[in-house]
């Protein structure tokens, strides 16, 4: 693949980051292209388009690691980047040892740029969008108005080239599109949306997104709230997926080398019920997080973190497995070039059962299944595990659905839930990918406190 | 950044097919970041936001492109790329561009934080972690975040303003973890203001630092809250995020101008309790929220959203303002030059009332006493908001009783607002980062000690 960015510059900001005393040093750089359409009113409400770069510089001054950052990606920059990095070396005082990376052997292949998507005709983009709104309002006089409908796709790609020799690069693209519904009668007001992602834009189909969301708001009507109490809980795919994504800080090394994270001092004990896996898969077919390199241009790999119950392994970066004597995972992670390396997952997923959702439902006196959770970065704390949420979904009666509930919360305690997990659906279904990908199949849980009316 | 000569190229460019506004918003960024954990500094980044936005209007359909590859001849087809999306033959005239100077009233920074050796930065965030970590035994770890930045702006639209300025941000967040028996609890507190080096100069670090711990201990010690509904008194300062989200998002024109408020036709309609008065002010000295102008370079203003329980005004962008024929509100914000601005609130917050702490706590039987409040999110179309108690207490007989963890609160906007029954007298704000449609902005939300007559608490009763 071509260079992304001159090599002529990473050299000269090296050649300055040496004599200004850097040892060892990285240019880490990406660059993206996006396109939103927006419609509302059976019109194009909005249009957006961008075109983005920009580039970090790391080095190891007296043994410590300074970053800096800069989006103006030329000449003008080489002196601001190199300072405002030796500055901040200079201020860091952890004892743990940051490194540049001098390459691995075995990076697996991995395509994730389709030709294919990159020359739809935009009429096609739009005219699918149009079309989405559309059927959403046609299918039910009970839908009023479509609060979102956006067609969206995006291209990224990034690369790291360092002092010890190692040049990586690696481009990726895809499409995603959603909606947003709203559905009146008398005076209640529901709410209902459906989204994809996808890198083949003829997958999109824009009636079954329509369909999607208007049944959901649909089913809303006529909620109301519950007594307090305990129920047996039936969490939708979706909102396991959410409650997942809030707390994976819990499976990086960092955190339990901190002391942060519950799961400190527990490797290969049982931390969850026996039929729950947890597995981190970079090189998951159609996962949209998936990568040969990691943010420090480790090789990544596939590894289970949860193995039937038995936590097997944190996820790490190559300072926390230097620490802990180990090899990286490859989960080094680069949110942006305005981020310095951490951790995160990349396509993380709870292993899928054998239940069908009936199945799951069937057995249950009194319970409720939870389609929704709202609210995750203010009402739970990733810290103690407490969790209390506000919640949408269906009581059930005697193995039956029975009514749409909402003004309800649902709380617990993520650590306690893992062990109570009973059943595990087959409905493996992902999330919209936010730089890990993180999917889940619907659980059964043995019960947590609802509080209503 | 960019000379008049290449803004009028743009401008050219941007309306050359026909739209009938045009705008470009130039920033020039930079950020600092540190971060201290277990009283060491862990991670640090710096480094410059350069980019910039164009924006075209064609009656109420819009087009927003954004680059950072600032060079004239890109600018240029970047302004033809977007303005390709609209065709009309008929086109609109431009003005020419007129040079507003704007007097800086709003954000009188006194040092600016990059004339500061960061190892002052540091010192100052060492004697905030050692007087959390230090608080008591039970306090196992202290993160401590530091932010700063400076940010240069030009604005320039097709209606002839040109207009620059610069906005100054500083804040410590400190974040204490107190651990027990395979239980960890956590208290956070966030101070910022629109200054420089001497927000951090003239910050009690240690009071701060001490706050935190002691929350979070507090919450080792408290019991889960219990559920359902109940009165709930909530404090002053960041409690104010229950009108943020209850009301406050409703009432942005975002929401409104589509429909998709519970509030969009109810302006002069009684919507809270005659108690209720609150104001959306982006003029407050120094205030987190505040500026001196908004993302689309008009003055930003003290705007009363409700009157003694009366909707009074909504807080309107220039494009929404198109489609509910209003003026702008000086509102409208982004979080950089990577989204399209929109109407967001500054600084929102319940005036005082008539009535002390004290009162309000003693005339209540039972309940919850929120002392300080989490985030919360709400859905605008439904009203329906969720937001978590930090540090919460059981009211007992008028007093307050034991500690409560775990609690959040859930509502529907109006139902709530007009449950105020009583408002206090010691308003204060808080800091907050908002995200919405046009990115994470800084937010102050406030209030007075509120009660709100009946609300959902999601607890864990039976335990």
């Amino acid at each position: 693949m071509n260079e992304l960015i001159s090599k002529d510059l990473t050299e000269k900001i090296m050649e300055y980051g040496r004599i200004k005393g850097f040892s060892d040093m990285e240019v880490y750089y990406s660059e993206g292209e996006n396109l939103t359409v927006k419609i509302h009113g059976k019109k194009i409400d909005s249009f957006n388009l961008s075109q983005n770069e920009g580039l970090s510089f790391r080095g190891l001054f007296k043994d410590k690691m300074g970053y800096s950052y800069s989006e103006k990606v030329d000449d003008t920059s080489i002196e601001m980047l190199v300072n405002e990095a030796l500055e901040n070396a200079t201020i860091i005082d952890s004892d743990d040892k940051e490194n540049i990376f001098e390459g691995g052997k075995n990076y697996q292949t991995i395509d994730h740029f389709n030709e294919a998507l990159a020359k739809v005709k935009e009429e096609d983009k739009i005219a699918f969008a149009l079309n989405m709104e559309k059927e959403a309002l046609s299918i039910d006089n009970r839908i009023v108005s479509v609060q979102y409908c956006v067609y969206g796709e995006g291209y990224g790609a990034v690369s790291i080239h360092n002092s010890k020799g190692l040049y990586l690069a690696d481009k990726s693209n895809l499409a995603y599109a959603y909606i947003s519904v709203v559905a009146k009668q008398g005076e209640e007001i529901k709410t209902g949306m459906a989204y994809r992602v996808t890198d083949d834009f003829s997958k999109l189909n824009p009636k079954e997104m329509a369909d999607e969301a208007v049944s959901e708001a649909l089913s809303m009507i006529g909620a109301q709230s519950i007594r307090s109490g305990q129920y047996e809980i039936v969490l939708r795919n979706s909102a396991v997926c959410d409650l997942l994504e809030a707390f994976t800080g819990v499976f990086s090394a960092e955190a339990v080398h901190k002391n942060m994270s519950l799961l400190k001092g527990k490797l290969n004990t049982t931390i969850a019920s026996e039929n729950i896996s947890l597995v981190d898969d970079p090189h998951l077919p159609e996962g949209f997080a998936s990568a040969s390199f990691d943010g420090e241009g480790y090789p990544t790999g596939k590894k289970n973190i949860i193995e039937k119950g038995v936590l097997k392994t944190y996820l790490h970066n190559m300072k926390t497995a230097a620490i802990d004597g180990i090899e990286s995972t490859g989960n080094a992670s680069r949110t942006s070039y305005k981020s310095s390396i951490g951790i995160s997952p990349t396509n993380f997923y709870i292993k899928k059962g054998r239940h069908s959702l009936n199945e799951l439902i069937r057995d249950i006196e009194r319970g409720i299944y939870i389609i929704e959770l709202q609210g995750l970065h203010s009402g739970l704390d990733p810290v103690s595990g407490d969790f209390s949420l506000s919640s949408l979904g269906f009581l059930i009666e005697k193995g039956e659905i029975k009514r749409a509930v909402n003004q309800i919360t649902v709380s617990g305690n993520f650590f306690d839930m893992l062990h109570e997990v009973e059943m595990v659906g087959e409905d493996l279904k992902f999330e919209l990918p936010s730089g890990s990908y993180i999917g889940s199949p619907s659980l059964k849980i043995k019960r947590l406190a609802v509080s209503g009316d | 950044m960019l000379s008049n000569v290449v803004i009028d190229k743009i401008l050219d460019a941007a309306l050359s097919t026909g739209g009938d506004f045009a705008e470009i918003f130039v920033e020039d960024k930079t950020n600092s970041n540190i971060m201290l954990l277990g009283g060491k500094i862990e991670k640090t980044m710096s480094g410059r936001d350069y980019g910039i936005g164009i924006r075209v209007f064609k009656e109420v359909f819009s087009v927003y492109a954004y680059t950072n590859s600032v060079n004239e001849e890109n600018l240029v087809h970047t302004a033809l790329k977007a303005a390709a999306a609209i065709q009309d033959a008929k086109k609109v005239d431009r003005q020419e561009l007129r040079n507003v100077t704007i007097e800086n009233k709003i954000i009188p920074v006194c040092i600016m934080p990059d004339t500061i050796n960061k190892h002052r930065k540091v010192e100052i965030m060492k004697r905030a972690y050692a007087a959390a970590y230090d608080y008591d035994e039970m306090i196992t770890q202290v993160s401590v975040n530091y932010l700063d930045y400076i940010q240069k702006i030009i604005i320039a639209n097709s209606e002839g303003l040109l207009v620059e300025d610069v906005r100054v941000r500083t804040r410590l967040s400190i974040q204490s973890i107190a651990s027990g028996a395979n239980e960890m609890q956590t208290g956070f507190f966030g101070p910022g203001a629109s200054k420089g080096f001497e927000f951090l100069e003239n910050l009690d670090v240690e009071g701060y630092g001490q706050e935190t711990s002691r929350i979070a201990k507090t919450m080792m010690n408290a019991t889960y809250a219990p559920s359902g509904r109940m009165p709930v008194i909530i404090d002053n300062g960041f409690g104010g995020v229950i009108f943020h989200e209850a009301c406050g998002h409703g009432l942005e024109a975002t929401s409104v101008a589509k429909g998709n408020s519970v509030f969009a036709d109810k302006k002069g309609q009684l919507v809270a309790s005659k108690w209720v008065s609150a104001v959306d002010d982006g003029t407050i000295e120094s205030g987190w929220g505040s500026s001196n102008i908004d993302d689309e370079g008009s003055p930003t203003t003290r705007n009363v959203l409700i009157e003694n329980g009366v909707l009074k005004n909504f807080m309107v962008d220039k494009l929404n303002g198109r489609r509910m024929n209003m003026s702008p509100t000086g509102s409208s914000r982004r979080q950089s030059y990577k989204y399209a601005p929109t109407s967001r609130m500054t600084n929102t917050f319940i005036l005082d009332g008539p009535l002390s702490v004290e009162e309000i706590i003693s005339d209540t039987e039972n309940g919850l006493y929120a002392k300080y409040m989490g985030g919360g999110s709400v859905n605008p179309a439904t009203g329906e908001f969720n937001f978590a108690v930090m540090e919460g207490y059981r009211i007992r007989n008028g007093k307050i009783a034991e500690p409560l963890r775990g609690a959040t609160l859930i509502g529907t906007g109006m139902e709530v607002l007009k449950k105020i029954d009583k408002v206090g007298n010691n308003l204060a704000l808080g800091q907050g980062m908002c995200g919405s449609e046009s990115g994470s902005i800084p937010a102050n939300v406030g209030q007075p000690m509120i009660r709100v007559s009946e609300m959902i608490v999601g607890g864990r009763e039976g335990e």
